[in-house]
């Protein structure tokens, strides 16, 4: 069975129809808002039944969008959290992110302005690579995005897509070795973006994030995870009570290759790693169990099945 | 931008020359200063790297004294003000107290203040007494504004406001001794002796 990210808008009215067909289809719902009369769902559903969820949206004035970052965890890297960056280009971006259904987290780091000073702790660094994908927002002068790259992509191992200034051909050519992705025409700005040109900065942003994620599923699907991350996520609100008092919008946060579970570590990790996703087949088989250097939370990452021999 | 007589943003590099343009033009906006500013240039080097910017403001407030915030009567040893304009009352109290000595400064209400002088009141000359100058403050405002425009690892700067033009240079690296001769290049380019 495929899954598919998709969004979907509708009214409050008669919601939780939609939800129980998502949840018969085999579909899992990732996030759900409940803005004044308005519904957004972000959920994974089975390719072949996408019609069927439209069919029956339909009376409901519901929309049903493609949405190609639905599961995803995305760094959005900042140099600095100082008003030369902030709120424009660090929010502006990571806002049009979520649209697509990207859940997006902003990292600012401490000592990130600077060519010659510019800096990534140890911290900030294991931050980062618990996301899927990081999205360095550089400034204007290519100068300075050449010299700082080697910085900044210096024990990173997830994908990098670099946005800045100088166009997308000059970024291509500054730096070496490439990283995933590269967004032109879009460095340190301080206006909100409203003009067509800078939306189709944004959508280009969404492309290019999409492109590189979609590269990333395909090195996945060669050899498939043991169970996927929906799942789990929802093995978790299943069987951890305690998850449901967190106050957290998204209590569990999946990724593309595991889950972040927003209980602290030391009193829940056991709890966790005993949960039986199916049959006799307990977490601590299928999946990393490890504390997050964010906050105090737990870090779920699912072994590949070339590791557990198991398909759940 | 259309009312600075002259505004420039150059560049080694074009593409960032115009992206700081508009960054400049937002912030000058922003920060109300587009009635202060006559003329304004600004130039970045990334590779120094160095960031230079000149210019000019509109008209220079001359110094605030006491006789343009208050009515100033003499009365033998006695001088009573009457406050006109509330918003330099306590810069004015601060001068006061510290040319008169605070017991012979009094305030018996809002708007009135005596003072005890122990000579003529007549020959104290305080209605030139100067209580602030408001320079000082649209100086801040466009050093403020020169910082967040100019890029944010520039943490080096120098800086310097004299009869209505003033500059801002700042450098990631250590500045050199003397930043005069840059400034006034930017001044030349501009068409203005510094």
């Amino acid at each position: 069975m495929i899954l598919v990210p998709i969004t979907y808008k509708g009214g409050v009215f008669r919601h939780d129809e939609i939800l129980d067909l998502i949840e018969d289809m085999g579909g899992y719902i990732i996030q759900k808002h409940m803005i004044a009369q308005e519904v957004v769902l972000q959920a994974l559903i089975p390719r072949d039944d996408i019609d069927l969820l439209k069919q029956v949206s339909r009376p409901l004035a519901g929309e049903v969008i493609p949405a190609p970052l639905v599961g995803t965890e995305i760094a959005i890297v900042s140099m600095s959290l100082e008003i030369h960056h902030l709120p424009h280009a660090s929010c502006d971006v990571a806002e049009y992110l979520r649209t697509a259904g990207a859940k997006t987290n902003m990292i600012g780091l401490a000592r990130g302005f600077g060519k010659r000073i510019g800096l990534l702790s140890d911290e900030e660094r294991d931050i980062i690579n618990e996301h899927d994908l990081a999205l360095y927002l550089f400034g204007n002068f290519e100068t300075c995005i050449r010299e700082k790259m080697p910085t900044f992509r210096r024990g990173i191992r997830v994908p990098i897509v670099v946005c800045g200034g100088p166009s997308q051909e000059i970024l291509m050519r500054i730096i070496d070795p490439p990283v995933a992705g590269y967004i032109g025409g879009l460095g340190r700005f301080m206006h909100r973006t409203k003009e067509p040109h800078e939306l189709a900065l944004l959508d280009e942003i969404v492309r290019e994030v999409s492109r590189v994620i979609d590269q990333k599923r395909t090195l996945l699907a060669k050899d498939p995870l043991s169970v996927t991350p929906a799942r789990l996520m929802d093995v978790i609100l299943e069987k951890v009570p305690a998850i449901h008092e967190v106050t957290s919008p998204i209590p569990v946060v999946v990724q593309m290759d595991g889950v972040r579970v927003k209980l602290p570590y030391d009193p829940y990790a056991a709890v966790i790693r005993d949960v039986e996703v199916e049959q006799g087949i307990r977490v601590a088989e299928i999946c990393d169990i490890r504390p997050s250097r964010m906050r105090d939370y737990i870090l779920l990452k699912v072994k590949p099945f070339s590791e557990t021999g198991m398909l759940v | 931008m259309s009312t600075l007589e002259y505004f420039e943003v150059e560049s080694t590099e074009t593409v960032g020359a115009q992206l700081y343009r508009r960054i400049a033009s937002t912030v000058i906006t922003d920060h109300n200063l587009l009635k202060v500013l006559e003329r304004l240039r600004i130039w970045i080097d990334p590779q120094i790297p160095i960031f230079i910017a000149v210019g000019v403001t509109r008209t220079v407030p001359r110094m605030i004294t006491v006789s343009d915030l208050a009515g100033v009567t003499y009365d033998g040893q006695k001088i009573t003000l009457a406050i006109a304009d509330e918003m330099y009352l306590a810069d004015l109290l601060l001068v006061l107290w510290k040319t008169f000595g605070k017991d012979q400064v009094s305030q018996p209400d809002r708007f009135t203040i005596e003072i005890q002088t122990g000579v003529d009141a007549a020959t104290s000359g305080i209605e030139e007494l100067a209580v602030a100058d408001p320079t000082e403050g649209l100086f801040k405002d466009l050093i403020y504004s020169m910082q967040v425009i100019c890029p944010e690892g520039f943490r080096i700067k120098r800086q310097d406001f004299d009869e209505g033009k003033f500059w801002f240079v700042a450098s990631e690296n250590t500045l050199p001794e003397d930043v005069f001769p840059l400034v006034v290049e930017q001044f030349r380019i501009m068409g203005v002796s510094p």
